[in-house]
């Protein structure tokens, strides 16, 4: 990765070179604060029994490498997960274990933690996208994907943290906005405006966006940058909500509708306050379920963590795709099969696949309706990261290491597929593959799951999905 | 040369396998307490149903073989296999259990011990040559890797020799000497290095445990550095 200078400090302090952008440096006495933060990390969290069971019995099989995407292009040792894993176990070992005391004072050869070592870390650790294959590949079950976020958690506590990621978490939580695009209440109205709009000219049918509805099903979350970024996944969800008889059972709430979590990726202090951010939304507007658009990392934040943090009685949290197969299942929603003529694939968001919870869910949609459907190789659980996952994806300055190192594998993958279409059903996912197709010229498009289906959902009362097609294709004619 | 016999097989096999015993005993239980009581009802959270999938797949692993760790992972299953089979169920190691722990367990014939051994020892050769001579093995390698596998296989070799005579170099009692101390040394060292992965093996499986982090943690951590007023 090249290495590049923060820009926006104090050039008396601007000693180190970063990967990527910081804040604020701190280049004074980094390994006494790294172990003092430690330190508090050990006495307030769970962590421990995890680090002694690590460090007993890390075989270093390297079975992990293998399956690593990113080792597998650079060969580097440097990028085995066991090596990224085993800087953090060092040092827990050498400072934290009665073991590790005693070897220090009576060995000629003992471990001492350097500057050199917390620059290995900042960088390492942001090379690693927290994809977690190597997790499932390891005989002994080592999750490498929590020790380098143990990591970069220790590592923000020291404010050494990617910029992008920690101006946006500070908007989300401290800003006036409460969401990572800054984006203001009156632009989420004004783009819900626009999108009823566009419904109307498309799908023929009237709608008003439900904003700040009390006592409904589903409260609605998605990565606010799909209010700005990501419009037709937005009318794929509304048009299936619309046709499922949900209309009246969901709203948006106009405090807090940002479903991002960067506090999954590097921050437990920031993961809980987001969750209690969007339980506080759900409270307020007295909604029963949470409903989880298109995002790979925030559906899983808010599923895996709303019943950690969410109190006594939390909240159920449904992915958008669950809602989606439970109304094809129940016959609410219809979608014709004659509309995608093109060859799609589909490629899983690490953070909802990797655990088994939504894999099966979009294919059975997908093969609903789509003729040409080719699945990438491995996929599932087994996928490969897009490359850009553990918060990479919004470090703008590393995106030469996203092209040509973290994706490639998954471009490989891409092109033996031939596919005219890439489905992924994640903000972060969308935005890597979209620059990869750029960045490989790869003759497809990417595209979100709901995207795909609201060109092929039949509207009650509204326009044929043929008469759609046709208004499409001649728009596409007129360039 | 008898009696060092005697205090091998006596004394000494006592105090090295308890050491073993309590030293395994011990971290099950830090393991036990830390995750079931102090995670207490985040528990139900977890997600049992992959834990346990995970880990029935991992203990035939055959789903689990990718290209490049092909050989690796194949040798690795078959010598734990052979490994715990010999250990356990050879005719010679039946009498201990029933001696010392009171345990009958069903023996395996000569013959095929030979051939679990002689696997079980050229596994272990093969895994050395793979840290050896595989590059990013050998990059993550370190001396205790080495002395270990070294360590597993000195019993092995020494077992094999003493139940062939004629094979040995060495004098019957001289083998025999050196397979029992052989294998008391990894008595001890079992619980101090990786290999009590032979108990924590099934805690490792249950990592994603680890994820039902603690309520309310990140803000004392916070708070501890920062104090009252920490920002981000």
């Amino acid at each position: 990765m090249e290495k590049q200078v923060a820009t926006n400090t104090e050039p008396q302090i601007q000693t180190k070179k970063y990967p990527y952008y910081i804040e604020q440096p701190v280049d004074q006495n980094r390994v006494g604060r790294f172990l003092e933060i430690f330190a508090a990390v050990l006495s307030y969290t769970d962590y421990k029994p995890l680090l002694d069971s690590y460090c007993t019995t890390n075989t270093k099989c390297n079975r992990c490498a293998v399956a690593c995407p990113i080792f597998v292009t650079t060969g580097d040792p440097k990028d085995i997960p066991c090596y990224k894993t085993n800087l953090l176990l060092n040092i827990y070992k050498r400072y934290f274990t009665i073991g590790g005391w005693f070897k220090s004072r009576f060995s000629f050869n003992s471990f001492e933690l350097t500057e050199e070592m917390i620059d290995e870390m900042l960088d390492l650790f942001y090379r690693c996208t927290v994809c977690q294959r190597c997790t499932k590949e390891c005989p002994l079950g080592v999750d490498h994907g929590l020790i380098t976020r143990l990591g970069r958690y220790i590592l923000s506590l020291m404010r050494i943290v990617p910029k992008a990621l920690q101006v946006s978490v500070r908007e989300q939580l401290e800003g006036e906005t409460h969401n990572t695009s800054k984006v203001p209440k009156i632009a989420l109205i004004d783009t819900l405006e626009f999108l009823a709009e566009e419904m109307e000219e498309i799908l023929g049918i009237q709608l008003e966006f439900p904003c700040d509805k009390m006592n409904r099903g589903y409260t609605f979350f998605c990565a606010v940058s799909d209010y700005l970024l990501e419009p037709d996944t937005l009318m794929g969800n509304a048009a299936v909500l619309y046709a499922s008889g949900d209309w009246d059972n969901w709203t948006i709430g106009t405090c807090n509708y940002d479903g991002i979590n960067y506090g999954l990726f590097y921050s437990d202090w920031h993961l809980e306050r987001i969750i209690l951010q969007m339980v506080k939304e759900v409270d307020r507007l007295n909604g029963r379920k949470i409903l989880i658009g298109e995002c790979g990392h925030a559906s899983r934040s808010a599923h895996e963590f709303v019943p950690v943090f969410g109190g006594a009685r939390p909240y159920p949290v449904m992915n958008f795709m669950e809602y989606t197969l439970e109304s094809l299942k129940n016959g609410k929603i219809s979608l014709n099969p004659d509309i995608i003529t093109e060859k799609v694939t589909y490629h899983d968001p690490c953070n909802i696949a990797r655990s088994g919870w939504i894999v099966n869910q979009p294919r059975e949609i997908l093969r609903s309706f789509v003729k040409n459907f080719i699945e990438m190789e491995p996929n599932g659980q087994f996928n490969y990261c897009c490359g850009g996952g553990g918060g990479l994806v919004s470090i703008d300055e590393i995106n030469e290491y996203r092209m040509e190192v973290s994706g490639k594998v998954k471009a490989d993958q891409i092109i033996k597929t031939g596919a005219e279409i890439i489905i992924s059903p994640c903000a972060n996912c969308k935005k890597q593959l979209r620059e990869l197709v750029e960045h490989y010229h790869l003759p497809c498009k990417v595209m979100g799951l709901h995207d795909l289906i609201l060109q092929a959902i039949e509207i009650p009362g509204g326009k044929s999905t043929e008469e759609r097609k046709a208004e499409r294709m001649e728009m596409e004619m007129m360039g | 040369m008898e009696a060092w016999i005697n205090f091998a097989k006596g004394p000494l096999f006592t105090v090295t396998f308890l050491i073993m015993l309590l030293g395994l005993a011990r971290l099950v239980l830090i393991q036990v307490y830390s995750l079931f009581i102090t995670k207490g009802r985040r528990l139900k959270n977890a997600p049992w149903k992959t834990i346990f999938s995970d880990l029935s797949t991992w203990m035939v692993p055959v789903r689990h073989l990718i290209k490049g760790t092909i050989i690796f992972s194949l040798v690795s299953f078959i010598f734990h296999v052979t490994a715990i089979l010999v250990s356990l169920f050879l005719i010679d190691h039946i009498v201990l259990w029933e001696d010392y722990l009171g345990i009958n367990l069903p023996a395996i014939g000569r013959g095929l011990a030979d051939i679990l051994t002689l696997t079980t020892i050229a596994c272990i050769l093969i895994l050395f040559c793979c840290r050896l001579f595989v590059p990013r093995q050998r990059a993550m390698s370190q001396k205790m890797d080495y002395v270990l596998l070294i360590m597993v296989l000195l019993p092995f070799v020494f077992g094999y020799m003493a139940g062939h005579p004629y094979l040995n170099p060495l004098p019957w009692q001289t083998a025999m000497l050196l397979h029992i101390l052989s294998a008391e040394a990894l008595f001890v060292v079992i619980p101090f290095t990786k290999l009590a992965h032979i108990v924590l093996y099934i805690f490792d499986r249950l990592s994603a445990l680890h994820w039902q982090l603690k309520p309310g943690a990140g803000d004392k951590v916070a708070e501890a550095l920062f104090g009252k007023e920490a920002r981000v």
